[in-house]
């Protein structure tokens, strides 16, 4: 029983990260990247090059990795959907899905298709007390999840840069007219959003291993999770991902483990019934 | 004299349709100047070009000594052009102290809470003393009259030399309304520079020390505030002839 909760924390841990990029760029950008599979995905490759390409250990390849995500989230703003600022949020979607294609096959074009995994140095598992058993990669996994979330959670409630992003969220022209610059915020939250893609496609790529599918699979799981806290709620993302990874984890007590996903979207869907905004999302102020 | 803001022959609109047709307006130092006019005649237009949300067609713009019409509402607003919207003039999901604070980080940039901006803080306050209470608060969940007086202390948190208000009395109570205009009237006394539209004629012209008759984007009056107000003639330059309706006729009053 503990095994299985402290698993279920480490698969939500895995998804909250995803998660909580995907209610980032909702909440200053207003609308629902689809593109969130394909950057992990790439985010996971690009850490590839250096660590397998390069030879660098995995460390180093991240912060390098990350870097490189950031500016390619940033490019690709600057490229797409900046030109798009004023459409709907659903223009915004669709073209982000052909992000998302374009990311996706870049990838296969390069890496080709057959599967891959980080050059890492085997480590044997901690055993704590009788029951619990846990693997090098899910205390990494655990440990930048953590550090991750807490440093966003800072940025947004406690700078200036947060307070910024957060006021542009609200009312990008009035924002302006107070001398926010707002490309700027919205350049900034990209760098983060491909920062944060970049170290959960890691993470996943760590868990298991990288194919040009691996973002994919997340995606509907990453895009319930943020529903399920809250879309507009960053740290909301985060509490959605946790409770759907435990449920999903729990479920294998009495069913085939198969079964997990679908435990997971009749939880999703049930709340959705009862509470479309979110557990901790409220109806937000329009005016 | 030192002109504060210099509005020099623009013309604005929207999609290649002109609304603002050659207005030229001058604002002292330290001076203030009430737009009025009826509904479509272009004031909010008019600010709005004026504080960079909308691109000119023509005409030049002058903030102090500074040419302001080549650049953007950010940098307009870093020279010293403090705005209030009519509507959505707050951060709704921020609180009224961050509401505050973006107002300085805005135009000062994000130093973390620096004497200044703690002064400047305690001096907005000051004249707001109405949401010194409230500053945990949501904006979005303030009343009307709290709001308007939030939006204006987050535009005066930017250290504005001219402070720009769309229709202030907007959507308030009679009572709120005269608050508001006090509250105004306060705010001049600091030394800061008005450019303000008002529906409310006699409110408007009261803090003013000039009116300006605005019809179909075209500057139809312009004389000192006292005067306007006791022109019995408004109706007829609002609507280019004797007031037809009661309604119309109520406008002026």
């Amino acid at each position: 029983m503990i095994q299985t909760i402290f698993n279920g924390v480490v698969t939500g841990l895995l998804v909250a990260l995803p998660a909580l990029t995907l209610a980032l760029t909702f909440s200053v950008l207003r609308f629902a990247n689809f593109a969130i599979g394909a950057m992990l995905t790439a985010g996971a490759y690009t850490v590839y090059a250096f660590n397998a390409g390069l030879g660098w250990p995995l460390l180093p390849s991240a912060i390098a990795g990350c870097v490189v995500g950031g500016i390619m989230a940033v490019l690709i703003d600057a490229v797409v959907y900046r030109r798009l600022r004023d459409r709907s949020g659903v223009t915004l979607l669709v073209a982000s899905m052909g992000v998302a294609f374009v990311l996706e096959n870049a990838v296969r074009f390069i890496a080709g298709n057959s599967p891959a995994g980080y050059q890492v140095d085997p480590a044997r598992p901690l055993r704590v007390g009788e029951h619990l058993r846990i693997n090098h990669e899910q205390l990494v996994v655990a440990a930048v999840s953590l550090v991750a979330l807490l440093a966003i959670w800072a940025l947004f409630r406690l700078t200036p840069l947060g307070r910024a992003m957060r006021a542009v969220a609200d009312n990008p022209s009035l924002a302006t007219a107070r001398g926010v610059d707002a490309n700027r915020v919205i350049g900034t939250t990209w760098f983060i959003a491909g920062v944060l893609a970049t170290a959960a496609g890691t993470l996943i790529g760590l868990d298991a291993t990288l194919d040009p599918q691996m973002g994919w699979n997340y995606v509907i799981q990453v895009f319930a999770a943020t529903i399920l806290g809250g879309i507009a709620h960053p740290m909301a993302a985060v509490f959605g991902a946790l409770t759907l990874g435990v449920i999903a984890e729990l479920s294998t007590l009495v069913l085939p483990p198969h079964y997990r996903p679908l435990v997971a979207f009749a939880v999703l869907t049930m709340l959705l019934l009862v509470r479309p905004w979110g557990v901790f999302g409220t109806a937000r102020i329009a005016k | 004299m030192t002109l504060a803001l210099q509005l020099d022959e623009i013309s604005a609109g929207y999609h290649g349709k002109t609304i603002i047709h050659g207005v030229s307006l001058h604002v002292p130092a330290g001076g203030a100047l009430t737009v009025i006019g009826p509904n479509g005649s272009g004031k909010s237009t008019l600010l709005k070009a004026v504080v960079g949300l909308l691109p000119l067609e023509s005409g030049t713009l002058t903030l102090g000594a500074s040419r302001i019409d080549p650049l953007d509402a950010p940098r307009r607003a870093r020279l010293g052009l403090g705005y209030v919207p009519q509507e959505h003039n707050v951060f709704p999901n921020l609180s009224v102290l961050d509401n505050l604070k973006l107002g300085w980080e805005g135009v000062h940039g994000g130093r973390r809470d620096s004497a200044s901006q703690r002064d400047r803080l305690d001096a907005v306050l000051a004249l707001f003393p109405e949401i010194a209470t409230r500053l945990r608060t949501a904006a979005g969940l303030l009343s009307g009259g709290q709001r308007q007086m939030a939006a204006m202390a987050s535009a005066l948190m930017q250290q504005p030399s001219v402070l720009v208000l769309d229709e202030p009395s907007a959507g308030l109570s009679p009572r709120n309304a005269a608050l508001l205009f006090e509250r105004i009237a306060d705010v001049r006394r600091t030394g800061v520079t008005l450019l303000m539209i008002e529906q409310n004629v006699r409110l408007g012209l009261t803090v003013a020390d000039h009116g300006v008759v605005l019809v179909s984007g075209r500057v139809r009056q312009q004389r000192p505030a006292q005067a306007l107000l006791q022109d019995t003639d408004l109706p007829r330059l609002f609507f280019g002839h004797e007031p037809a309706t009661p309604s119309e006729a109520t406008v002026s009053t």
